[in-house]
């Protein structure tokens, strides 16, 4: 073995870092500090026993202060990598897989917003179980989307049981893993039954969930009872859940930056101390939609620079925490795929894979997520796979820094005909599938088309594909027969109010 | 406008809480009657707040700031105003409805609603339809402001509705809603008198359904 070097280091990828370690545990004390001190509003009776029970005071009747070594003994049992498996393919094989730890980035969409870019018409309405099946199709598609959540509520079924539809409107749409909500733990248990029927049994879920559950505290300081009971119902059936919440600096949240990560932490730590209590193990993924409230408008920002900022130093705590992170990027406030949109994407999708991922959700969001874009989903997908190979930095190793050929071809030659450019052309440069490089007289050829048309051509092109019904009538009617019990449960409760 | 009532307009511009009751009390005692020092002091500072808001000169907590200081000079005019006989702005009950906890919206449309000149009670969040009732026939609001966050809470308000018209005080409040979910095709689906899509513009709609704009 020949050594020609000693004490080298190597960066293997490009590196991000928001955080000092000392900065991240003076936000982690703060956040332990406020759970004890300020304490959190728990309005679910039994999350409140659990956590007298083990030792939390509690005051008021759900006023819950959690003692900082409740915390560390969370952590203790608290898993350090969550994974999440897609459904099978027609061979019976699931191929899409998430392993949601420390450094690993994988990209998703984001969930439930009340309105959707209509594909034909590029009218904004009210999103409907075509649209998140559509949406599912695209994503499924796109070979940088690693997850999918319901770009879209289904509001065309009813309000009080839409999320079975939504969960059968994307499975019908893809096999990817999914982030699903839930109106309640009655919904979180149909969709669980549907989730086991699509994967041929419980047995199959036990070797990998197939979904995890989107929840959310209320900032500030706040748990919803229905929310609680969810989760509660995910420790007890090996469901990973996103406990994350959605602060607006200067509203719900400190104005400060870093008062928003203390905050923040602080709810987020309140549910893994509670699934921890429940099931010592449970699978919980943190982090959250930090953002601001615009001052001029009270939008809660989705495309700003401190809502990227937020989310990468976030990412360092949960490093350093061990726990998987939840992410955001592939958002704007534009209220549709235009330069502003691809501004805001490519921003926020660059931080979120530069400062190591994990779970990074929310592409294809627009008008500050209450609209869903095909535009912009696809778009993100081009400039995911833009920061992928920025990810893959630059290697320097006797290979890549070839010097017999530099000899070879010497001053003045070229090397378009040398090995090491056949060795190395289709693997080291990225391959754009939208992005135009092509010579003017080409470009005029090919129409003269502007990115936008180019991203809405390729949305276009992947509806209108030929493609195989991903399972069987059979299958199809057994999942269609839960949400219409749910239904049947629930018949009376919508008034004649559907929303669409 | 006298100096006073200059004063009293700047002070409630630059959201001076602890000023503005004083420049009220010291206009009173300078003899001014109580619907000028309301109409040609304060309201002409509240006017400037919502143009300089508008052209992105003033920012949401300065604003909130000149409602607060709207709300302390009124509470010293407020029941002088009432025995004069002036028709005043009137009250909103702000409420979140049942099942949701997200109360931002509804907070900022209850200070906006402040800083306009109106009386407002706020019953909080998660407020089931019967309190709503019950708060309607205890205050004899002018308006009930409705928020919810979610598409599954925003039911809610079509049971509000539903319960104040069961109440018999349907026609005796005007209801208007809001939240991110909420439009105004839905808000006329159950048959709200309005809808907001933002908390200056929920509190135009408040003083368009009492008739002051």
């Amino acid at each position: 073995m020949e050594v020609h070097k000693v004490n080298y280091e190597v960066n293997a990828t490009p590196t991000l870092q928001i955080l000092t370690e000392d900065e991240i545990e003076a936000i982690y004390f703060s956040s332990l500090r406020v759970l004890e001190e300020t304490g959190v509003r728990c309005y679910n009776p039994e999350g409140v026993d659990i956590l007298h029970a083990h030792g939390a005071h509690v005051e008021d009747k759900n006023l819950v202060k959690v003692p900082s070594w409740m915390v560390e003994r969370a952590r203790s049992t608290l898993p350090k990598k969550v994974t999440v498996v897609g459904m099978p393919d027609k061979d019976g094989k699931r191929k899409y897989r998430m392993d949601l730890v420390k450094n690993s980035a994988y990209w998703g969409t984001g969930s439930d917003t009340p309105y959707t870019i209509d594909p034909y018409t590029l009218k904004r309405r009210r999103s409907t179980y075509q649209d998140v099946k559509n949406l599912a199709i695209i994503a499924e598609a796109l070979p940088n989307i690693d997850f999918f959540m319901s770009l879209g509520i289904t509001q065309d079924t009813a309000v009080g049981t839409y999320d079975r539809w939504q969960y059968l409107a994307m499975l019908e749409g893809t096999n990817k893993p999914i982030n699903i909500t839930a109106v309640d733990v009655e919904g979180l248990r149909d969709q669980l039954e549907m989730a086991y029927i699509r994967l041929g049994g419980k047995e199959e879920w036990k070797k990998a969930p197939a979904f995890s559950l989107y929840i959310e505290p209320v900032s500030p300081l706040s748990h919803d009872p229905i929310v609680i009971g969810k989760l509660l119902f995910c420790c007890d059936n090996d469901i990973p859940f996103v406990y994350t919440p959605c602060p607006q600096a200067g509203a719900t949240a400190p104005c400060t930056l870093a008062g928003v990560l203390v905050q923040a932490l602080t709810e987020s730590l309140f549910g893994i101390v509670l699934s921890q209590l429940r099931k010592p193990g449970a699978q919980v993924i943190i982090g959250g939609l930090l953002s601001q409230m615009d001052m001029q408008t009270t939008v809660m920002a989705y495309g700003s620079p401190e809502m990227a900022l937020l989310s990468a130093a976030y990412t360092d705590i949960t490093k350093w925490l061990m726990v998987p992170m939840y992410n955001t990027s592939g958002c704007s406030d534009a209220k549709m795929f235009d330069e502003q949109a691809a501004m805001e994407a490519t921003l926020n999708t660059f931080i979120a894979g530069l400062i190591g991922g994990n779970m990074i959700h929310d592409v294809g969001y627009i008008e500050s997520g209450l609209t869903s874009s095909p535009d912009m989903l696809v778009a993100s997908d081009e400039i995911i796979g833009m920061v992928k190979r920025f990810l893959q930095g630059i290697p320097v190793t006797r290979e890549t820094v070839p010097l017999e050929t530099i000899d070879q071809v010497g001053p003045g030659g070229h090397y378009l005909g040398t090995d090491h450019t056949l060795r190395h052309f289709k693997t080291e440069f990225w391959k754009p599938v939208l992005m135009d490089r092509l010579d003017w007289d080409r470009w005029v050829k090919a129409g003269s088309k502007p990115m936008r048309e180019r991203v809405h051509q390729r949305v276009l092109e992947i509806l209108q594909a030929e493609r195989e019904p991903l399972f069987d009538e059979k299958m199809y009617k057994e999942l269609r027969r839960i949400c219409e019990l749910a239904d049947e449960r629930h018949k009376g409760e919508e008034m004649g109010i559907g929303i669409v | 406008m006298s100096k006073i009532l200059e004063q009293l307009a700047t002070a409630i511009i630059e959201g001076d809480i602890d000023n503005t009751p004083k420049l009220v009390q010291k206009a009173l005692d300078e003899g001014l009657e109580p619907l000028s020092i309301l109409n040609d002091g304060m309201v002409m500072g509240m006017n400037e707040v919502g143009r300089r808001f508008k052209a992105g000169e003033m920012f949401v907590p300065e604003v909130l700031m000149s409602a607060e200081a709207m709300q302390a000079g009124l509470k010293i005019l407020r029941p002088l105003l009432v025995s004069s006989g002036a028709k005043l702005l009137g009250k909103v009950i702000m409420a979140t409805v049942q099942g949701d906890l997200h109360d931002i919206g509804k907070n900022l449309v209850g200070m906006m609603c402040e800083g306009a000149g109106f009386e407002v009670i706020d019953l909080g969040f998660d407020v089931p339809a019967e309190r709503i009732v019950q708060a309607v026939k205890e205050h004899k609001p002018d308006i009930v402001g409705l928020s919810a966050l979610l598409t599954t809470t925003m039911r809610q308000m079509a049971y509000t509705i539903k319960a104040l018209e069961e109440a018999g005080l349907r026609d005796k409040v005007k209801v208007m809603v809001g939240g991110a979910p909420v439009d105004a095709e839905f808000a006329k689906k159950i048959g709200a008198d309005g809808y907001g899509s933002n908390a200056a513009a929920g509190a135009e709609l408040a003083k368009k359904l009492v008739g002051a704009a």
